[in-house]
């Protein structure tokens, strides 16, 4: 797992990931989604991109269904989401795994669920389900043991430095 | 500042210093002193040994990769808001 281009993504997928989570744990009971029967063109083009991406499941995930009360917010969430979420340096199955770790780390109920199902979806079996439990609660302990002792980081030159410029740099 | 002294690794005895030269191995880096956790975890070996084997068999391949778990568990760090 070298390179920088690795790690800038799992940080977008862990980003968006609490973004999602956090409206739609706090806002699915309080707030109405906008539904698919009834959606301007606008918004159906975006939720037949959603569909689509998630394997053609007919419901719209709570946060984006929420989010399109504002049809340009919507269209922009999910631009940056499916960029996240999809196939680059790191393959969506690995995507979905972060994001169901980070989940169930922040005890989302709507992302612990979705996401799981995204990883099955995307054929990990349940051997890997397991997988991520088993390293999600190991670190769920040591991160909780350092920070009660106030460890200092001390494992950070384990990894290389990456020496290559940001993307697009003397393209021009 | 940790709340507790870190105890050099001669403070240790042998079984917990062996433990510190496997880690290593399992890191694939020659740590100058052994990290601050693994001497954490060495303090109290009947709490430490089993939370280790834990760990390690958590983080071993499988369907996953060592280092796509590595990043897990980067995940699972940065959502627990934890630095270390």
């Amino acid at each position: 797992m070298a390179g920088d281009a690795l790690w800038y993504e799992a940080a977008q997928v862990v980003g968006i990931t609490n973004a999602l989570n956090v409206v739609a744990d706090g806002l699915g009971g309080v707030m109405a989604p906008v539904k698919v029967t009834g959606a301007s063109p606008e918004v159906a083009a975006v939720f037949d991109e959603i569909r689509s991406f998630y394997g053609g499941t007919p419901d719209i995930p709570g946060p984006f269904a929420l989010a399109a009360h504002d049809p340009a917010y919507l269209a922009d969430l999910w631009a940056a989401a499916r960029h996240a979420y999809d196939d680059n340096c790191l393959a969506r199955r690995l995507k979905a795994a972060l994001a169901f770790a980070v989940s169930l780390t922040t005890r989302s109920a709507f992302g612990t669920g979705f996401h799981l199902a995204e990883m099955r979806r995307l054929g990990v079996g349940e051997r890997g389900v397991t997988e991520i439990v088993g390293v999600t609660q190991m670190f769920s302990s040591y991160t909780k043991i350092a920070d009660t002792l106030q460890l200092e980081p001390d494992m950070g030159d384990i990894a290389p430095v990456d020496p290559t410029p940001a993307p697009g740099a003397g393209a021009g | 500042m940790p709340t507790v002294r870190l105890r050099d690794a001669e403070e240790y005895p042998e079984p917990a210093r062996r433990a510190f030269e496997l880690s290593k191995r399992w890191f694939n880096h020659e740590f100058p002193v052994p990290p601050a956790m693994s001497r954490v975890m060495a303090w109290d070996p009947g709490f430490g040994t089993p939370h280790g084997r834990a760990m390690k068999r958590a983080m071993g391949p499988g369907e996953f990769t060592r280092g796509e778990k590595e990043m897990v568990a980067a995940a699972v760090s940065g959502a627990n808001a934890c630095s270390y």
